[in-house]
């Protein structure tokens, strides 16, 4: 069984929207969405978490697989409007330090054209 | 609310969605997966793999991975000096570091352990037997695993080795369950066989009856089927459709033979075949009690002027009813001493004749609908079929059988 994962291509950034409950279901959508991204190309990801209101630990586990792969592709992957309980679940696994993090999908998107525009410099 | 506090209420979050994996009907492999990315995901663990220990071949048998490629299936080498000192450290060890009596699995496994990128392992004991082990990489942050994580590994690991301990003996007992009815079967077929064989040899007291008793019991099984009959009580039908003329091979050839009119004395004899086929088959022990008094009741009428008690109705058994049928059905169907065979009509006819006096309605009805499938294609069974063969007017017989079932049907 899959569910669909809402998607879209922002200057040639993928926004990705895991809808209100990260578990395991979503997750393997979400891993094969971002495997599916790499392969074509795409190399700069936004994970904006605004609509979700629980990330359990398979679907934290998924996560860390998806960030290594974007990591081992030389990607770049932002997570945005992480509200407070799941900023808290980051914190106490110690991710906070090994993850871009931002307030909001504009800011996550900011983040990354900056970071192209600098590469690119 | 303060870290530790979070920290214990994350813990006992992943201990009960734990618990709801381990107890749910997903395939087993399936919860093991799901178990492994529990753990790794409970404490931000990017890579792991899980193995099942198996004793013969003696090995470690990777089932679940994550963050791995081609893992699945890996082997790990388990020595038999191995097994005590993995079972006495069930709890999580540094591959790198010597280990308690353990440094020598280590090193025979250490290019195994460096594909699998494992950094520690985690024996997985229930009751005192190993069943498996888990392989974790270092925590995604590189810290070093402090002792509430591995205190919760070890939680973990003991109910998921708790888990493959019941799905081994889960496993064991469907192999035994299978292997049982397997026995079960051959017993089956054994007992079928003999009963066959003994039905062979009752006919051959008769040179005009081959084949005789095997037709009967396969007729009265197919008749039985058709009227719903099923499970033990088809079986009884059958077999007393095999053994209706057991008590045959008490009376003497030369009546049995005999292609003049019988005397009064050799009906008498002839006739005591019945009660001395009970005799034989009812020392038998249960269920062939059942089996003895079909098997006695074969020439009992249902208007009561049968013989050897003179029953009728439903006092004489479904089974001896349906026996009947077929068993004049068949010596309608072939030659016998003292004339031809029955053309299909006529044997028809007097099956119609007899009914409601010498045969039970509904038991002439389903053999009706039987034959009628089988003329008609309408099954690719060929119980009668094989025996009356094709010299017969299909339409007549097809309108006769149509009929009958119209007319005899409650």
């Amino acid at each position: 069984m899959t569910v669909d994962i809402q998607m879209r291509l922002v200057e040639g950034v993928a926004v990705l929207y895991p809808g209100p409950y990260l578990n395991q279901l979503r997750g393997e959508s979400i891993e094969r969405c971002c495997q599916e991204l790499l392969s074509s190309g795409v190399r700069r990801m936004v994970i904006n978490f605004a609509e979700t209101e629980l990330i359990n630990s398979i679907g934290i586990s998924i996560l860390l697989g998806v960030i290594e792969a974007v990591n081992e592709a030389r990607g770049m992957l932002v997570l945005s409007n992480l509200g407070q309980s799941n900023r808290e679940l980051f914190e106490m696994l110690g991710l906070l330090a090994h993850v871009r993090i931002a307030s909001s999908e504009e800011a996550a998107l900011l983040t990354l054209n900056g970071e192209r525009q600098g590469a690119a410099i | 609310m303060s870290l530790t506090l979070r920290k214990m209420l994350h813990n006992f979050n992943a201990l009960a969605e734990l618990g709801n994996e381990i107890n749910s009907t997903h395939d087993f492999d399936e919860v093991v997966r799901a178990s492994l990315h529990m753990l790794l995901g409970t404490l931000a663990i990017p890579r792991g793999a899980i193995a099942r220990y198996s004793r013969a071949p003696r090995q470690l048998k990777i089932v679940a991975a994550k963050g791995l490629q081609k893992a699945i299936g890996q082997k790990i080498s388990v020595a038999p000096e191995d097994v005590a000192p993995l079972v006495r450290h069930a709890e999580p060890l540094q591959l790198q570091a010597e280990q308690n009596g353990l440094s020598a699995f280590v090193g025979r496994n250490l290019e195994v352990f460096k594909r699998l990128r494992a950094h520690t392992s985690v024996p997985m004991v229930a009751r005192g037997e190993l069943v498996g082990m888990i392989l974790l990489s270092e925590k995604f942050t590189r810290e070093a695993y402090s002792e509430d994580d591995i205190a919760l590994i070890n939680t973990i690991a003991r109910h998921i080795a708790i888990a493959f301990y019941n799905h081994r003996l889960m496993v064991s007992l469907r192999r035994k369950a299978e292997e049982n009815q397997r026995l079960y079967r051959e017993m089956h077929a054994t007992y079928r066989d003999t009963v066959k064989a003994f039905g062979a040899a009752i006919d051959l007291k008769d040179a005009y009856t081959s084949g005789h008793s095997e037709r009967v019991g396969r007729y009265s099984e197919a008749i039985a089927r058709e009227m719903g009959v099923s499970g033990r009580e088809l079986d009884h039908i059958t077999v007393a459709g095999y053994l209706h003329d057991i008590g045959k091979i008490t009376v003497d050839r030369s009546i049995i033979n005999n292609p003049r009119p019988l005397t009064d004395r050799e009906f008498k004899e002839l006739n005591k075949h019945a009660a001395t086929g009970y005799e034989i088959l009812s020392h038998i022990r249960h269920p062939w009690d059942e089996i003895a008094f079909m098997a006695k009741c074969h020439h009992e009428k249902v208007d009561g002027t049968g013989y050897p008690q003179g029953l009728s109705g439903e006092a004489i058994p479904l089974g001896a009813r349906v026996v009947t049928l077929a068993d004049s059905f068949d010596a309608m169907m072939t030659d016998r001493p003292y004339r031809a065979r029955l053309p299909l009509e006529r044997a028809l006819a007097d099956l119609y004749r007899n009914t409601g006096t010498q045969f039970c309605a509904s038991v002439v009805v389903a053999f009706c609908r039987l034959l009628l499938k089988e003329i008609t294609g309408a099954t690719r069974e060929r119980v009668f079929l094989t025996a009356i063969g094709i010299k017969f007017d299909r339409p007549a017989v097809v309108a006769t059988l149509s009929e009958m079932i119209l007319e005899l049907e409650p």
